[in-house]
Order: structure tokens, then C-alpha cells, then sequence
């Protein structure tokens, strides 16, 4: 064939074809596609990696973040909302994942779970400098002269890494818990013991880290935290640029549990355009010079992928710094020793429920309610999540509309909680709103109980809209009665307006919880923190 | 130009001949076939660990130009493979599991074979680290052999995990707790699948029967027990072990080539841990140990020729130098790679083969529970 069939012109667009097939599709690239990542909240500092990658692949990227256990629920259901998963440590998917859909998991990083403590109370420990091991931290806390934040342990991976940690020490085999040895009847002694150092939980190790920085703001110090060694060096550059005394860190000698953070595809049959993109997103991340990045935020990386951060004698922080390492039991033994947490060891819980059942409620709002309450009330089922109530619990109900309608009380026995259940169902919504009284209420409720020190102690106000009244109703009372109880707040609705809630929790170290998706969802969510 | 009939007829007669002739050397000959006609197209399921051979350009260019074939290789687990109903019916081609027991477990699961053959071995072996050798060596659990490598008395250091014996009591002073050997879950990984056969043989002093598995099954239960959490593939295992340094991942179970494949990856990564890391890599080689074998099991008479390829001499040692398998009796190739020469060990003498399936399965059973 002659190039002389061809006008001229055509001839030109031939040879700029290479050129434009390059643009169309090279550096700047088609369209990526869009990817949902579900990870664990302590990698939100390594977001703007991944939206570096994304945003060179065209692609829109969202990273939701959740604790491991609703990350595992996630893969466990039949239609897993996210491209990729990113948990604290592999175990959980692949306790949960029994479809095994998840593929190519690969360790980003590696994260030991550690003791940050406030630097003058590691000096009245005598801990400066020295070797400590997870059985000196349980005398400190048996002694009573220690006590720690820590994410509820069937919520979220530090939690429950500092859980198994304490019990294998605590009953002496600090490197493994083995079948059967949690089914001797000193384990639960020992077990009880080391929960007591639980000063606050919460079901999101970051949020818990932020805990700890409010806490020298509005005065309550913690004395401890238990968190990964990045998010513990994470909260000290924090609170060292705000002139606040820094965590120092303390690595239990007999063992530290290794959060081994798995990026792994889920597959969900978008076609293989999708996985290819994970693939190279995976890549990135673990390519060398992305891992110094990441090394730079004092995560451990692979040997030889990356030089560690230097280690800090102040704060006793060391990435570098040699590790003997708990192994995670079997699955098997973790659900034991999970729900022997949940059913035994966990300080008991008093829980304040403020209802509303204002005429705002009519409706939709009122249905949802009552089966958010069906929800929390029937053992069977909060037991499917790990948030079951055992018969050490209090439960106070406070329905309200512009005063508080009645107060019921019961701990959580079956029989109790369905009593309770059934009082609940009778409820139907009308009248005004107004929740500061209705905490206010419940703390007056709570008090003889929060003399006794044993609860772990919370106020859930429910509600979708708006509160008449004062803030300063509920404040003044909090901060007389010793400022023990933080509020939460789980909206719904489409009117809802968060301020005031925020301005609750953001005073007693709460949190607020979006119930408009599920009321459910945001229930058991508030059930990890207290 | 004219011809005539019987030129003609005499024409066709030959270049029919020709044909027949041409095709019957072809078939002696499928390693020039891939130059003529059209390239064959096969499909089937390999093991996880030979992904990166399948993959490999240069194998794929191989196979193609001289072999006339393209594969269609799907990644599954070498347990399932040959069991699962899922992936049966999807009518493979080719099965290429990675244990030779595995060969009897299909043909009692209804497949038929047309043909079956070892392509590559690779030892079992242990994955640990310097220092934890040395101290190995000390405590008379394993031997130097010249360079960071290392035999390992695995009989004798699974008798002291059995009994409990801590780190420090066999020789490794720095760590702490009780001596363990992790490998993944045998029920569902080859590698952990293979120890668990080979600690059985060890204990019961030879390869294990079914009238000797029940006096064994309990110790090799508590060796698997200690191990706390198996992870479900070899590769995740490794990574975990490169990833997590001495301190997490003491002592593991692996194949040889893992090691080189992760070696020849990132030569520059090796090269900076050979130089800075704490601790470095080395291999244990167990005496005796088992070989991990590659059976291919062609299912349709044209996969027949996928076996005569990768037996051919070029495509062995491509296996051999870029991924680290060795050939079908267990030897190596010609290439040796200065990052790698002093940590591997030529010859493997003793080797004991696996017990039989229904051995296997009883004791899958038993580690189950």
C-alpha cells in the first residue's frame, strides 16, 4: 500500500497518534477508579500517601476509618463496602473474613503496642531507664498507683493487644496463651486485677490518643496510655509544641504484642482493572523511598527498606529498638479470652440512656428508636457484636421531651433487660426537647453508684434535634459531682444539629456519634467507649 | 505453467507426506513447534508460590516462541485445587499443586490424568537469623556449615519444644519464653501441611504409618499448639518474617526459594540489610528434611506438551536462577548468584519422602481439633 493514498494531512494525524494515544492515556492518565479503603484510625497520618498515589492515578480514593472490629464485621457481611482493607493486624481478617475474599495482603507496617506514661509518674515508678515488664505494670496497677486509658478490647487492635499482653503475664506465660489456660479459675482473678487500671476506653485508638491531650487541657491528666509506638510519638510532638509534659515509653520486656497493619484487596468483582490499581497502590506504599516516608513518622518498616527513626532518650521512644514479640494466640483462644473481657473482667458499666421523645420524634424517629432499643436490650444479639451487657452493668433509662418522663433502673440480666425492653416499647413521642436537664437528671440518677468507684461511667443522649433549656444545667452539676461522667450524643433525623451535642462532649471528653445511616450501628459504637 | 495430472497427483502425495511427517517431528519436537502455526492456548491452576515463575517475561517468551503455548495460569491453594468441586468445574487443563501426595489426593477426587511429572523440588527448610543460629549452634540443635548456613537437628529441637524448653535453655539467650517453630496452617497451606508430615516421620522415628500416627499425633499436636496463630499462605508467613524481624518471627518454615525470589526482587534492599541490618537472614536446613515437589497434572492430552517444556533445560534453569526452584531429583542449575551462593547448599542428601494421603489427611484431622 502507497503512503499516496493518504492526504498529507491525514499523514500528519498518523504520526501525532502515538503522541495523543499518550496524552489520552499516559501522564496524566484516563480516569482511575474510585476506591474505598476501610482502616483503622491510625493511619490517617499515612492518608496523604495514598491520595498522593491516587490523585497521580486519577483516581478518587476515600479512606473511611473504623476499629478492626467493625472492619472484620465488614468483610464479614455479604456485600463489604470498601475496595481495600486496612486494619490494625492481619488476625482480624482472617478471623472474620470466612468468605476469604480478601486477597494480597501485604504489611505496610509494623506497629508494637505500647505504655506510654506521663514522664513524672514513670519517675515516681522508678521506670526511667529501667526494665520493665508487663507484670511490674500489673503490681503498679494492683497497688493502686497506676491507672491508663485503653480501646476497649473487643472493639479495636490496641486494646485488645494490651489486653492478651497483661493476661499472659498475668498468668505467667507472658510469651503465648495456650488452649486452656485461660480455664483455670486464677486467670480470672489475675485478669480482674489488671482491668481495673482502665481509667477511660474508647473504641478508636486515635480518639482515645486525642483523650489523653484533652485530658491536659481540661484538667483531668491521665496518668497512662496504652497505643501503638508511632501514635504515642504522634500524641508527645503534640503535646511538647503545646508545653505539656511528654508519654515516656515503656516496651514490657517479656513481650509486646506487633500490630502488623495488612493492606489486603477486596474482592468484589470489579474487574481486574480495579485489583490492578490495588496492586500498584500496594507497591507505592511499600517502594523504598515511600517507605522512609513513612519511617520519618516513627513506624517501623521492612529491614533494610528504610532507616528507622532515631531513638529519643527523653521520651525513651526507639523504632529501632529490639522487641521480644507476643504471638497472637489461635483464634479460638482470642474469642475466649475476648469474651471472658466482655463477660467478666470488663469494669462494669453504668450507662445513663437519654431518650427523646419529643413531637419531632413522631413517626420515623419513634420507630427507629424503639428498634435501636430492641437492639440494645436483647442479649442475643448485642451479643453477636461483643457489646452485651452482663448482670454487673446498670442501665438507666431516661425518656424525655421538655422534662424527663420517668427513671427506670436495671442491671443487665435477661430478665432485667427485658423488663426494661418492654417498658421502652410502650414510649410514643410529643412535647418539646430538652436534654440538658435530662443529663443532668441521669447524673443526680448515677450518683450513688459513682460513689462506689467500681462502673465505668457514660451518658448517651439521644436525640434529632435541637435542646431548649441551658448548657450550664448539666455543666454546673458535672463539675460539682467531680466531672466523672462524659456524655455522648447519637443524632438522627434530618434536622439534626450536632453544636450543642459537640459542646456536651467536647466538655466531659465524649464523643457524638452519627445515628441518621443506623441508629444501631451508633449505638454499638458508643458501646465500645464505655 | 501448465502440469499435469499426475504431477499433480504426485504433489499432493508428497506434500501430504511432508505434512505428516512435518507434524509427527513437531510433536517429538515441541520445542521448535511454537515457530510454526499457531501458539496453543492452555488454561489451569497453579500453587500461590510459582506466581512470579508464571509471570516471568522471560519464561512466557520461552514458552510461546519455542513451545507454541500460552498459558492461562490461576492462582490457587494447592490443597484445594485438587478438591474443590469450584474449581474442578471450571474444567482445567492443568493442575500444578505443589506436593507429589497431592498427585493421589485428585485422582481420588475423580480427576483424570493424562500425565503426571515433577518439574521442580524445593526443600522445606527453616527461616531464621543469625544470631538465633549461632545460638542453636551453642546449644547443639544446629551445625555451620561454611557461610551463614546452617543444618538443623529438627528431630532433636522438636523433642525440646515438646518439652517446653525455653530460648534461653537450648542456646539463644536473648529471647525470651519458650522455644517454637511457627509455620502456617496446615490445613490450608503446603508448607505447614509438609511440616506437619515430616515432624510426624521425625517423631515416630520414620515416615509415619497409620499404625504409628496415633503414638505421635499428641507431640506433633503441642509443637503445632505452641505455635499460637498459623497464618493461611507461605508467602504471608515469609513476609511477616522479613517484616518482622528476629524478635517476632524467631524461627519459621518456609521453602529454599523464597529466600532467593525475595533476594533477586530487590537486590539493593538485600544489599543494604547484608550491611546494616542487626540481624541477617539465614537458612537452617533440616536433616533430614522433605521436598516440596511441583507435580504437573495434565488433565487433556494437550497439556501433555506443558510438561515436555518445562522440562526442557532452558526453562529448568530460568526456574533455577531467577526464582530459585531446583530441578526434579533435587539438584541445582548452572547459575550461581554471588548475593545468594554462600547461604544455599548444593546437595540435599537426606530427604524422606511424605506419608502417604490417608496419613496426611488422619493427621490434618487431628491438628484441626
Amino acid at each position: 500500500m502507497s503512503l499516496a493514498f493518504f492526504p498529507r494531512r491525514w499523514l500528519a494525524l498518523l504520526a501525532a497518534a502515538p503522541l495523543i494515544a499518550v496524552l489520552l492515556s499516559g501522564c496524566s492518565g484516563g480516569p482511575g477508579p474510585q476506591f474505598t479503603i476501610l482502616s483503622g484510625s491510625e493511619n490517617d497520618v499515612l492518608e496523604p500517601l495514598v491520595q498522593e498515589f491516587c490523585k497521580s492515578r486519577n483516581a478518587v480514593c476515600t479512606m473511611r476509618y473504623q476499629g478492626s472490629l467493625d472492619i472484620a464485621l465488614a468483610l464479614k457481611g455479604d456485600d463489604p463496602p470498601a475496595d481495600a482493607v486496612w486494619p490494625a493486624a492481619s488476625i482480624w481478617i482472617d478471623m472474620f473474613d470466612t468468605k476469604r475474599r480478601v486477597k494480597s495482603v501485604k504489611s505496610i507496617v509494623q506497629m508494637p503496642v505500647i505504655l506510654g506514661v506521663r514522664r513524672s509518674k514513670a519517675q515516681e515508678l522508678n521506670w526511667i531507664g529501667a526494665k520493665v515488664t508487663a507484670k511490674d505494670i500489673l503490681a503498679a496497677v494492683e497497688a493502686g498507683r497506676l491507672k491508663f486509658l485503653m480501646t476497649s478490647a473487643t472493639q479495636s487492635n490496641s486494646g485488645a493487644a494490651a489486653y492478651l499482653a497483661m493476661l499472659a503475664a498475668g498468668i505467667g506465660k507472658p510469651d503465648l496463651i495456650e488452649a486452656g489456660d485461660l480455664d483455670k479459675p486464677e486467670v480470672l482473678a489475675t485478669a480482674r486485677g489488671l482491668l481495673k487500671g482502665v481509667e477511660r476506653s474508647a473504641g478508636s485508638s486515635g480518639w482515645l490518643a486525642d483523650l489523653y491531650r484533652d485530658g491536659e487541657r481540661n484538667g483531668a491528666h491521665y496518668q497512662a496510655i496504652w497505643n501503638y509506638e508511632a501514635v504515642i510519638k504522634e500524641t508527645n510532638d503534640k503535646l511538647i509544641a503545646d508545653g505539656h509534659e511528654p508519654l515516656y515509653a515503656i516496651y514490657p520486656e517479656d513481650g509486646v504484642a506487633v500490630a502488623d497493619s495488612p493492606l489486603g484487596f477486596v474482592d468484589r468483582g470489579r474487574g481486574k482493572d480495579v485489583e490492578a490499581f490495588f496492586g500498584d497502590l500496594q507497591a507505592f506504599l511499600l517502594k523504598g523511598e515511600v517507605q522512609a516516608r513513612i519511617a520519618k513518622t516513627g513506624r517501623r518498616v521492612e529491614v533494610g527498606r528504610a532507616a528507622p527513626l532515631p531513638a529519643d532518650p527523653k521520651t525513651n521512644l526507639d523504632p529501632a529498638r529490639a522487641l521480644n514479640v507476643i504471638r497472637p494466640p489461635e483464634p479460638a483462644v482470642i474469642q475466649k479470652a475476648l469474651s471472658i473481657y466482655q463477660e467478666a473482667l470488663r469494669r462494669p458499666s453504668l450507662t445513663a440512656l437519654c431518650l427523646d421523645v419529643s413531637g419531632s420524634m413522631q413517626g420515623a424517629g419513634e420507630a427507629q428508636l424503639l428498634d435501636a432499643m430492641r437492639f440494645l436490650l436483647t442479649p442475643a444479639r448485642t451479643r453477636e457484636l461483643l457489646v452485651q451487657w452482663t448482670k454487673a452493668d446498670e442501665i438507666l433509662l431516661l425518656p424525655f421531651n421538655d422534662h424527663v418522663l420517668w427513671t427506670a433502673r436495671a442491671t443487665g440480666g435477661e430478665a432485667e433487660q427485658a423488663t426494661l425492653l418492654a417498658q421502652a416499647l410502650e414510649l410514643h413521642a410529643g412535647g418539646g426537647t430538652d436534654f440538658y436537664t435530662c443529663s443532668e437528671r441521669a447524673l443526680v440518677a448515677m450518683k450513688p453508684l459513682l460513689d462506689g468507684a467500681e462502673h465505668l461511667p457514660a451518658i448517651v443522649i439521644m436525640t434529632d434535634g435541637k435542646s431548649q433549656g441551658y448548657m450550664s444545667t448539666f455543666e454546673a452539676a458535672w463539675r460539682t459531682d467531680g466531672r466523672r461522667v462524659p456524655v455522648f450524643g447519637v443524632t438522627f433525623g434530618d434536622q439534626v444539629d450536632r453544636s450543642q451535642l459537640d459542646n456536651l462532649a467536647k466538655l466531659t471528653g465524649g464523643r457524638v456519634f452519627d445515628g441518621t445511616k443506623s441508629l444501631t450501628d451508633a449505638f454499638r459504637a458508643v458501646r465500645g467507649y464505655n | 505453467m501448465a502440469m499435469s495430472r499426475r504431477g499433480f497427483g504426485i504433489g499432493l502425495v508428497a506434500a501430504s507426506a511432508a505434512a505428516t511427517g512435518g507434524y509427527l517431528y513437531l510433536r517429538e519436537h515441541p520445542e521448535i513447534a511454537g515457530r510454526f502455526g499457531e501458539a496453543k492456548k492452555l488454561f489451569g491452576f497453579a500453587g500461590g508460590e510459582k506466581e512470579g515463575f508464571l509471570a516471568n517475561a522471560r519464561v512466557r517468551g520461552v514458552l510461546e516462541r519455542r513451545f507454541g503455548l500460552i498459558l492461562d495460569g490461576r492462582r490457587a491453594g494447592s490443597v484445594e485445587m485438587v478438591r474443590e468441586p469450584a474449581l474442578l468445574d471450571q474444567k482445567p487443563q492443568f493442575l500444578w499443586p505443589s506436593s507429589s501426595v497431592l498427585v493421589e489426593v485428585a485422582r481420588s477426587s475423580g480427576v483424570k490424568i493424562s500425565r503426571d511429572q515433577v518439574i521442580f523440588n524445593s526443600p522445606i527448610v527453616l527461616y531464621s537469623w543469625d544470631r538465633i543460629a549461632d545460638g542453636l549452634v551453642k546449644g547443639g540443635f544446629a551445625e555451620p556449615m561454611g557461610g551463614p548456613r546452617y543444618k538443623a537437628d529438627l528431630s532433636k529441637l522438636l523433642k525440646a519444644i515438646i518439652a517446653g524448653e525455653t530460648w534461653a535453655a537450648i542456646g539463644v539467650a536473648d529471647l525470651f519464653g519458650r522455644a517454637r517453630i511457627v509455620c502456617t496452617d496446615p490445613n490450608k497451606s503446603n508448607s505447614g501441611f509438609m511440616f506437619a508430615g515430616l515432624a510426624a516421620s521425625l517423631l515416630s522415628g520414620d515416615v509415619v504409618m497409620p499404625e504409628t500416627l496415633n503414638r505421635i499425633d499428641g507431640d506433633v499436636a503441642t509443637v503445632f499448639r505452641r505455635m499460637g496463630f498459623k497464618p493461611p499462605s507461605s508467602g504471608k508467613l515469609f513476609d511477616d518474617y522479613v517484616a518482622g524481624g528476629a524478635g517476632a518471627q524467631p524461627l519459621i518454615v518456609g521453602y529454599e526459594n523464597q529466600l532467593v525470589e525475595w533476594v533477586l526482587q530487590d537486590a539493593e534492599r538485600w544489599k543494604r540489610l547484608e550491611a546494616n541490618a542487626p540481624a541477617k537472614p539465614v537458612i537452617l536446613y533440616p536433616q533430614p528434611t522433605v521436598f516440596s515437589a511441583h507435580p504437573l497434572i495434565s488433565i487433556e492430552r494437550q497439556a501433555d506438551d506443558l510438561i515436555d517444556a518445562l522440562m526442557n533445560e532452558s526453562l529448568q534453569e530460568m526456574a533455577w536462577e531467577d526464582h530459585g526452584f531446583r530441578g526434579p531429583l533435587g539438584t541445582i542449575g548452572k547459575a550461581r548468584n554471588a548475593l545468594l551462593q554462600s547461604r544455599l547448599i548444593e546437595r540435599i542428601d537426606a530427604v524422606l519422602p511424605m506419608p502417604d494421603a490417608p496419613v496426611m489427611l488422619a493427621l490434618l484431622n487431628r491438628l484441626a481439633a
